[in-house]
């Protein structure tokens, strides 16, 4: 009797678990409008943990911090990683805020205390499903292993980001015909060319 | 494979010009006034539009060259990209053409 009712208790428990975890996943019809629950959060930081190889967590990063390096990973950032994380690293993009989840803000102390070689691992070997992609296989676009080291250099620097260091990486974020165009117009502007509110963009005040 | 890659192709080439802004506003037009806090600009239709200048503000004259607040006055062209919170405009960027290049332009 007692022993049925031990089974009873943990399968009802088990059940619990369950619709608890089906219903922090399956919340707002798989949206990727939606935030991760905590719970979700929780068990997908754990699994992440578990699954990345030992040996990444001890890899030390080969590449010498220096300003030369910082510069040519921040614009590889700029260039690369900014669409999704934004060039301070806080993950506020429109590409960002539309995926499930959400890029993490690289700045936090979440992202910070991972030790280098976890990093890089990430960088080469991407998180699955997520939109976090593997670069590792990518050697001729992304520049290799020593790309992606001096990326986990310059991920470290961006708690200290300045505006100048921001307003540089600008430049390199990837840019279409009509961003070109509206900048053309913008600088036209600015050199004494009259305003063009009618042919103006919507997101344009003029 | 050849399909695969036209594919991806022809989502970045529709993606780049969707995704560079964001929800970004940018204000166009002359500077009204101008404080430590806010920004007034004056649009090409008479509207004045104030935008909230924060530490986090970038100053850059119009060749692209970094500038301080103190560089920025009343009667400058102004191109401010902003982010929008709740209803107010916060600068992001502050990019402005220095009183003597704008006035002489405007002499003409």
């Amino acid at each position: 009797m007692r022993r049925r009712t031990l089974f009873l208790l943990l399968f009802v428990v088990a059940l619990g678990l369950l619709v608890a975890a089906a219903v922090s996943i399956l919340h707002d019809g798989l949206s990727a409008r939606a935030k991760p629950s905590a719970l979700e959060a929780a068990i997908v930081r754990s699994a992440k943990k578990m699954a990345t190889p030992a040996v990444a967590y001890s890899a030390t990063n080969p590449i010498a911090d220096s300003s030369e390096v910082q510069r040519e990973a921040r614009l590889h950032f700029a260039d690369h990683c900014a669409t999704c994380h934004g060039n301070d690293g806080g993950g506020d993009t429109m590409i960002g805020g539309g995926m499930y989840p959400k890029p993490p803000d690289l700045r936090a102390a979440e992202t910070q205390k991972l030790s280098d070689g976890e990093i890089f691992w990430i960088i080469e070997n991407g998180v699955r499903l997520t939109g976090m992609p593997a670069f590792g296989g990518s050697a001729d676009a992304h520049g290799g292993a020593d790309a992606s080291w001096k990326l986990v250099r310059f991920i470290r620097h961006l708690p200290s980001l300045t505006p100048e260091e921001r307003l540089e990486m600008e430049k390199y974020n990837p840019k279409g015909p009509d961003d070109r165009k509206e900048e053309q117009e913008e600088n036209d502007f600015l050199n004494g060319a009259p305003a063009k509110p009618d042919a103006a963009p919507k997101h344009h005040i003029q | 494979m050849k399909l695969r890659w036209l594919a991806l192709l022809i989502a970045i080439m529709f993606a780049l010009p969707v995704f560079a802004h964001g929800d970004k506003k940018h204000v166009i037009g002359t500077i009204e006034k101008i404080s430590a806090e806010l920004v007034t600009v004056k649009t090409a239709d008479g509207k004045l539009v104030e935008v909230k200048l924060a530490p986090a503000t970038v100053y850059v004259t119009k060749d692209g060259k970094p500038a301080k607040l103190t560089d920025v006055a009343a009667g400058q062209r102004v191109v401010i990209h902003a982010t929008p919170k709740g209803a107010a405009l916060i600068a992001d960027e502050l990019k402005f053409a220095p009183a003597s290049a704008a006035t002489a332009k405007s002499a003409h």
